[in-house]
């Protein structure tokens, strides 16, 4: 069952210049993305910074403006409605963010903070909020006393864990997980990854997964896109995607993955070097005149690929 | 520090309150604590006591005793009227007292909500706001006061705190705008955002706990500063009446060098008393700023 279809979705910002700060340009920071998310899946989207991959989960919870295109949440056009339409929604698509010191209220105690979609769509009683508050804690792994703490008492990796205890208390369909995990040393990443996908499990998620780190998304995500420039130049499952790369830049991403094994150092070099003159020459058959990727191609049934 | 978690550990059942804070808080700063106590002393005094003077006496021209040197009869002696100083300090302290309190509530009141509004809003709202504040901010203030002061029938201290907040309040609102600009940023607000949280609930419940530190500080500052705000306009010549006794009338007596050099009953109590004043304010003020942020509190 398809949760979430993007169908040439378009996210523009003015560039204001001129005297009259007339708008002079754009930027394209998503530039016709399209892609599905069927129910219970992970989808990874990867990319370079400022390949608008953040930009295309937050157009999904309404922090952008859509310039054009569909965003359909079980049928519905989520981008042509107004704030006040789309609230019944937030229920559903929930968003957990990639700085934990910035995303939670350094004013409010744990308690506020994971109460508060609670409070905005439901009646309760303080004893069944704390309650309920109490339960998503433990399923968090934070001790019951955290819930009178500020979040200046946890670490970084804690803090994170509060953030999903946040966006799981309103038992959401779909959660965009904005690179949850890259502000966080390797030893919590691990934990918290693993603990996203138990969640999964539990609560039947479906995740938007937002990231850059080649190896997290792989371990996470049954299918992935690969964006650059605004742009999906590659789409597929994901062993597809890492064993057998067709776009140019997704390759090269690849091929970037640093390698444990001191043995094969050398080979990784030349393959680079490789990929970087076949870039060169082969660069018109990936992009075309303004650099842009060309749309996606079917390649077999799962796998599509930005081919000319 | 160590030794106080240890004792807080039991889990409480309630969220503190702001003001339980703000106690714990002060009752931790002993320099806070006396200068609450001496401040709460002083206005105590000062509105009770004046609730027993009859201002019109103490106003009252008496040829027979000018420029006397304290006594029994006038505790601090009296002016070039005949007046007793300690009476003008009384009612003066009341009056510059009030005149501060309302004019930074008032000016807090107006730059908090237009502040908010165009920081979190940004963009048309915060446009017209700021276009609003720079035809404010350009007008002469000191020739509008002059103005209104000479065409009003009677001038007393309402009409003075009007007149001030409605030049006052554009500092504040700028601040407080260009502190919720920044905050609006953060991925707390859009988190919030995205939890489905009206706009106004964002603002009071996310926004503003957030600027508060900001906010006290500045209000402490100012109604500290607002205490000696009407003696310039009093050198000026048009400051409130000699029958509206303030803390500025008196000390601005001290531009007569003779009372300057040999009558210091005149014009030491006032200033004495304004250094008193914001002192103490500014002492429980550090206090507020460090109940308002979790991580500066020592309580």
């Amino acid at each position: 069952m398809t949760l979430l279809k993007l169908d040439n979705l378009k996210v523009h910002f003015p560039i204001r210049g001129g005297f009259f700060r007339r708008v002079v340009d754009h930027v394209k920071a998503v530039d016709g993305v399209s892609f599905e998310l069927q129910q219970g899946e992970t989808y990874g989207l990867v990319g370079e910074s400022g390949s608008g991959k953040s930009t295309t989960g937050k157009a999904v919870v309404k922090l952008n403006e859509v310039t054009s295109g569909q965003i359909l949440f079980e049928g519905r056009d989520l981008a042509s409605l107004s704030r006040r339409e789309i609230k019944p929604f937030r229920k559903d698509i929930q968003m957990i963010f990639q700085d934990p010191y910035s995303s939670l209220n350094p004013k409010k105690r744990v308690l506020d903070i994971i109460a508060e979609p609670l409070r905005n769509f439901e009646r309760l009683s303080p004893s069944e909020e704390k309650k309920i508050v109490q339960d998503f804690l433990d399923k968090v792994g934070l001790s019951p006393e955290s819930i009178h703490k500020y979040p200046h008492e946890f670490s970084g990796g804690q803090r994170q864990r509060i953030g999903i205890a946040r966006s799981l208390t309103l038992k959401p369909k779909l959660i965009i997980a904005d690179e949850p995990v890259s502000a966080l040393d390797v030893s919590v990443q691990a934990q918290v990854l693993n603990f996203l996908q138990d969640l999964q499990q539990e609560f039947n998620l479906t995740y938007l997964f937002v990231g850059h780190d080649l190896g997290v998304i792989r371990h996470m995500c049954d299918r992935m896109g690969v964006m650059y420039r605004g742009r999906l130049v590659e789409e597929g499952k994901s062993e597809e995607i890492y064993e057998n790369p067709q776009h140019i830049y997704t390759k090269r991403l690849i091929a970037a993955i640093p390698d444990l094994e001191p043995e094969v150092r050398e080979d990784k070099v030349q393959l680079r070097k490789k990929l970087t003159s076949e870039y060169e020459s082969t660069y018109s058959k990936y992009f075309d005149e303004n650099g842009r990727a060309y749309d996606l191609k079917p390649i077999s049934s799962t796998h599509r690929v930005a081919l000319q | 520090m160590k030794v106080e978690t240890g004792k807080n550990i039991q889990v409480k059942d309630v969220s503190p309150s702001g003001i339980k804070i703000i106690w714990q808080e002060i009752k931790k700063d002993k320099l806070a604590m006396g200068s609450l106590i001496i401040l709460a002393a002083i206005l105590l005094f000062v509105y009770g006591a004046s609730l027993f003077m009859d201002a019109k006496e103490i106003a009252k021209v008496d040829f027979l005793s000018i420029y006397m040197e304290p006594s029994s009869d006038y505790w601090l002696g009296t002016d070039y009227g005949g007046r007793d100083v300690f009476g003008q300090l009384i009612i003066g302290t009341r009056n510059s007292f009030t005149i501060s309190l309302f004019i930074t509530l008032f000016t807090a009141i107006i730059g908090l909500s237009l502040g908010l509004l165009a920081g979190y809003f940004g963009g048309a709202t915060d446009n017209v706001i700021m276009r609003i504040i720079d035809f404010v901010i350009a007008l002469p203030q000191l020739m509008f006061i002059i103005v209104v002061v000479t065409i009003v029938p009677i001038f007393n201290v309402y009409v003075f705190i009007l007149i001030m907040t409605m030049f006052l309040w554009t500092g504040k609102a700028r601040l407080i705008r260009s502190k919720a600009l920044s905050e609006r940023e953060l991925d707390y607000i859009h988190a919030s955002q995205t939890l489905g949280t009206p706009h106004w609930k964002i603002i009071l419940f996310q926004l503003l706990p957030n600027v508060s530190s900001l906010i006290i500080v500045n209000f402490i500052l100012n109604l500290a500063g607002n205490i000696g705000l009407e003696s310039s306009l009093t050198f000026l010549g048009f400051g409130l009446p000699e029958s509206t006794p303030s803390l500025g009338t008196l000390i601005s007596y001290a531009r007569n060098p003779d009372v300057l050099e040999n009558k210091w009953w005149i014009w030491v109590p006032a200033s004495l008393m304004i250094l008193v004043l914001m002192l103490s304010i500014n002492f429980v003020g550090q206090a507020l700023k460090r109940a308002a942020d979790a991580r500066q509190r020592r309580g």
